[in-house]
């Protein structure tokens, strides 16, 4: 992908003499288009070849076209779209959570005191975990009768009895709450990334002028932090989307955790039924393709700015 | 302009890249052709018990991965008994999903990797109905009387036998002998002696688990999932709805703690190790970690194979692992070979002694060495004698799915007892319809 962007951007530099400009970028493009021919194209294109059909789960090598009928099973079931549900509430309530945190972290690791060093270090400890041992984690954590949270309850007087993980909402809410433990310090490096490139002198000229600590807040930093948060954005949106690991290992999807990747990779893989889960994953692959279209278009006014940066 | 077709540009990269992602589980299905046959199965080619006589050359035994060392060992043994034949383990990940998906796509690729794979019992039917066996039947019948009669159900599928079985499993009745004077006589006595006590835990989490447990109670009470002809659900039935309401009130009356609609295997041991559960629904391989230092139960408990369920009878579900072999094994008679010195009652006997795996020959549940190593040998082997298979089908695993995720959602209280098996009538009719 990055790859891809850099390689966008250098048919746009001007050249004097030579090969036609347009041939030449061309020429310089292919690698990179072949190359994406290969890894992208192809599984796209065999994916939607597979959801067109089915294969017989039970006879060997038997299979037939079925045309959209995947499609219309899957859209007229409820599972499908409680999956569809549930992704975007997990989505929604993650990024928003992580973006505020994280640039609250943000500002705490810009501003300059004793002993930033280290914690930029231990902000950042949480990200460098995997997902499925940050899972393990906090599934022991929330264990009812054992686990940490509930004798914390318990100590203070709150009820101790909840099934963190054994019922709805509060599974989905453990869910969103281990991936903003885990992402938030990713949202903070960029970020912090962001704020470096602000220049000091912009602040100290509005101090000057008199701005409150707000004002410089939300009239110099906001807006120049913009690109590097929509840059963030982008990316914890798209990750969010295709959540896996988090629901497979804390719930295997019970009670109102099921997201698409997981339902689509339950029909694909454990129960063989390649051509409805195919369709299932080119779905997935439509409603994040949507959402990234409608984040550049609406969101991201000067993306482009951004991208040449 | 140019701003727009950046922007175009950036959203077909990411879109790609999370296609790739997407689409990176999907393997190749390596399906061609497309006639049918009415028997599933018909046509298998069957493999001669006389092939092994003479065979010669390399086998591989493929095999989740072997973490007590009886199949390293026995592949060692066997190796030094037989100068003509090299045999090697191929180990897969532990977990069991893993290991078909590994199974299956070497399968799917023709591949001549696996001679032998050591199936869990209940993919028997599904290997067999996608022709990926050679069908063992001449084999298997000539020691047909050498087995416990149950492990054989779980191999055999559309009257012919695709596997030996050789590891055998069955759950069992933990109880704290230093609280609990006598075993109770019916499941309603564990539960109300549960609830005046500390309780019961089981593996109630939405998982395959919870479909032996739930299998379990509900073929004590009498009930059934599949019709005769193995075409149509028959779950929504007043014999499984006694068991499911059971299992409900058990939680609602505090038998059972709510916290079991989570619990696994390795949950429900740790609760009764650290004291606090007075029964516990367990397989065999808890009984040796419990003995261990750091159990609080060490010495203080004991099992016994499951009781009745009032008006009904007893039940037991059948676990293991059953060895097959792969139709595309370039080695078939060295296969067998292999197959047939690993289930001997040899090797079983020292499984048994060495490495606590069940034996599924009865002539090594009394050998006096297995007595000794093993207490509870007796209550094991009724619990493995009673016990029957779960459904067998070519898609078990979305029938499996249609009972653990549905009497979950009844265990947590999300839905009602009627309901739940009402929709996992339907989700199983669904799954029985699948092309």
């Amino acid at each position: 992908m990055e790859a891809a962007s850099v390689q966008a951007g250098t048919p746009q530099r001007r050249r004097s003499r030579g090969i036609p400009e347009r041939r030449l970028a061309a020429l310089m493009v292919s690698p990179s288009m072949i190359l994406i021919a290969i890894v992208a194209a192809y599984p796209i294109g065999y994916a939607i070849w597979l959801s067109l059909h089915e294969y017989s789960v039970r006879v060997a090598g038997l299979q037939r076209w079925a045309g959209l009928k995947n499609y219309t099973t899957a859209l007229q079931s409820s599972e499908f779209w409680d999956a569809v549900r549930t992704t975007f509430i997990f989505t929604g309530a993650s990024v928003v959570l992580e973006t505020l945190l994280g640039l609250v972290m943000a500002l705490a690791m810009h501003s300059a005191f004793r002993g930033q060093g280290l914690l930029r270090t231990v902000v950042l400890v949480p990200w460098a975990i995997l997902t499925v041992v940050t899972a393990i984690t906090w599934q022991t954590i929330f264990e009812p009768s054992l686990g940490f949270v509930n004798s914390l309850l318990g100590a203070v007087g709150l009820p101790d009895d909840t099934v963190w993980l054994g019922q709805s909402p509060e599974a989905l809410m453990v869910m969103i709450f281990a991936d903003v433990w885990k992402t938030a310090p990713f949202m903070a490096l960029l970020l912090l990334a962001g704020l470096q490139v602000i220049p000091d002198d912009i602040y100290e000229a509005a101090k000057v002028d008199g701005a409150t600590a707000w004002q410089r807040f939300v009239r110099i930093t906001l807006p120049l932090l913009k690109p590097a948060l929509l840059v963030a954005l982008i990316f914890r949106t798209l990750d969010a989307l295709r959540i896996f690991d988090l629901p497979f290992v804390l719930t295997k999807g019970a009670h109102g955790t099921t997201t698409l990747s997981l339902i689509s990779y339950e029909t694909f893989q454990t129960n063989r039924i390649l051509g409805a889960g195919s369709a299932l994953a080119v779905l997935t692959f439509l409603i994040v393709m949507i959402v990234s279209f409608v984040y550049i278009r609406f969101v991201g006014g000067n993306i482009r700015g951004l991208a040449e940066e | 302009m140019k701003g727009q077709r950046f922007k175009f540009l950036l959203v077909m990269c990411l879109a790609v890249a999370m296609a790739v992602v997407v689409a990176a589980c999907g393997d190749d299905s390596g399906s061609s052709g497309g006639e049918t046959s009415s028997g599933q199965t018909e046509g298998a080619k069957k493999i001669d018990p006389a092939s092994m006589d003479s065979a010669k050359g390399n086998v591989t035994y493929c095999t989740g991965k072997d973490t007590s060392g009886d199949l390293k060992e026995g592949v060692k043994e066997f190796n030094k008994a037989n100068p003509g034949l090299t045999a090697k383990l191929l180990e897969f990940p532990e977990s069991a999903d893993e290991q078909r998906n590994q199974f299956i796509q070497r399968q799917r690729a023709k591949s001549a990797d696996c001679d032998v794979f050591e199936s869990d019992v209940v993919w028997t039917a599904e290997f067999a109905s996608q022709k990926w066996l050679l069908d063992m039947t001449p084999y298997v019948e000539s020691r047909k009387d050498e087995f416990v009669p149950s492990t054989l159900s779980s191999v055999t599928y559309e009257d012919k036998i695709w596997g030996a079985p050789r590891v055998s499993d069955a759950g069992l009745l933990y109880y704290r002998k230093d609280k609990i004077k006598q075993v109770p006589a019916t499941w309603q006595e564990v539960y109300k002696q549960a609830q005046s006590g500390k309780g019961i835990v089981y593996q109630g989490a939405s998982y395959e688990g919870l479909t032996v447990n739930f299998l379990e109670l509900a073929f004590a009470a009498g009930g059934k999932i599949l019709s005769d002809d193995g075409k149509k659900s028959v779950i929504d039935s007043p014999e499984n709805l006694k068991a499911l309401q059971f299992m409900v009130d058990g939680i609602k009356s505090g038998a059972a703690p709510k916290a079991v609609t989570t619990y696994m295997e390795e949950e429900a041991r740790r609760t009764f190790e650290a004291g606090r559960a007075d029964f516990e629904r367990q397989w065999p391989y808890a009984y040796a970690l419990g003995e261990m230092k750091g159990s609080k139960v060490a010495g203080k408990f004991d099992v016994a194979p499951y009781p009745e369920f009032e008006g009904g009878g007893k039940a037991a579900i059948l676990g293991g692992h059953n060895s097959v072999i792969s139709v595309y094994s370039k080695n078939p008679g060295g296969a067998l070979k292999l197959v047939d010195y690993l289930t001997s009652e040899k090797r079983m006997t020292k499984n048994a002694v060495k490495y606590s795996k069940t034996p599924v020959l009865t002539a090594s549940y009394d050998d006096p060495a297995v007595k000794k190593s093993l207490p509870f040998i007796d209550q094991l082997r009724q619990a493995v004698e009673q016990a029957k298979s779960r459904p067998v089908s070519p898609v078990y695993s979305q029938i499996s799915q249609a009972i653990y995720k549905n009497v979950n959602n009844a265990l947590s209280g999300s839905t009602d007892p009627k309901a739940a098996l009402k929709k996992a009538q339907d989700d199983m009719d669904k799954a029985l319809a699948t092309f």
